[in-house]
């Protein structure tokens, strides 16, 4: 299923429905906090409780989430398959999709949720992402290139919102 | 090379014809009013921004494929 359009926030609402608990990280938290670095996937640290893998597994099958490292057939996300700290790459009808079971010093969902912010998509439709000291935190622990391109932003950003 | 702009910012007068109070640059490099335009949206504003520009390069990444 080729993607034209990426739609973030129809993404962000299906999780939102099905009442995933999840942490919004990578690209769409820098832009969150003020990046202009453009970004195509939206990546998530999911909670691995068995009850919310469920309803992330449900989440993913309304957008048609499949892996797209497999480029030869279409295998499709199930919820006890995202009970690890490893990372899911999927597409769906909106986009790319990352869920990631840890991040950076395999930190999971309960060890980044003290360390988010929460965002208002619309009344009452809510989500949480890193805040930016945590995000900051993250992209210098990994040291992926990627990461390091992201950091000198992430620490202006910062400069700047202390400044002000 | 990457730092031409700030070189260029250093040695001559602001196109405008009057320098700007905030300086435009970080030591290394990074565009702050970038960053000061992208603080000025609230956050979904930000999402709605990205979102557009990452829909955009997408059309044009697939413009150039076709030629």
């Amino acid at each position: 299923m080729p993607v034209e359009e990426s739609d973030f926030e129809a993404i962000l609402k299906s999780l939102i429905r099905h009442k995933v608990d999840f942490i919004v990280v990578g690209g769409v938290c820098a832009m969150l906090h003020g990046s202009s670095l453009p970004t195509f996937d939206i990546d998530i640290v999911q909670s691995r409780d068995p009850d919310n893998l469920k309803r992330l597994e449900n989440a993913l099958s309304e957008l048609g989430a499949y892996y797209r490292e497999h480029t030869n057939k279409r295998l499709i996300p199930k919820a006890e398959r995202m009970t690890t700290g490893g990372h899911h790459l999927l597409n769906t009808a909106f986009g790319p999709v990352d869920v990631l079971g840890a991040i950076a010093n395999q930190r999971d969902y309960p060890a980044l949720l003290p360390h988010t912010t929460e965002i208002e998509l619309e009344e009452d439709v809510r989500f949480r992402t890193l805040d930016l000291a945590t995000l900051i935190l993250t992209k210098q622990e990994t040291g992926r290139e990627k990461d390091r391109r992201m950091l000198p932003i992430l620490l202006r950003i910062q400069e700047e919102i202390e400044r002000r | 090379m990457e730092n031409t702009k700030e070189r260029q910012e250093e040695r001559e007068p602001h196109p405008s014809g009057e320098e700007p109070l905030l300086p435009t640059y970080s030591e290394d490099g990074e565009d702050l009013t970038l960053i000061r335009l992208m603080l000025s949206l609230t956050p979904i504003e930000r999402l709605r921004m990205g979102q557009r520009h990452a829909n955009s390069a997408r059309r044009l990444q697939n413009a150039r494929r076709r030629e």
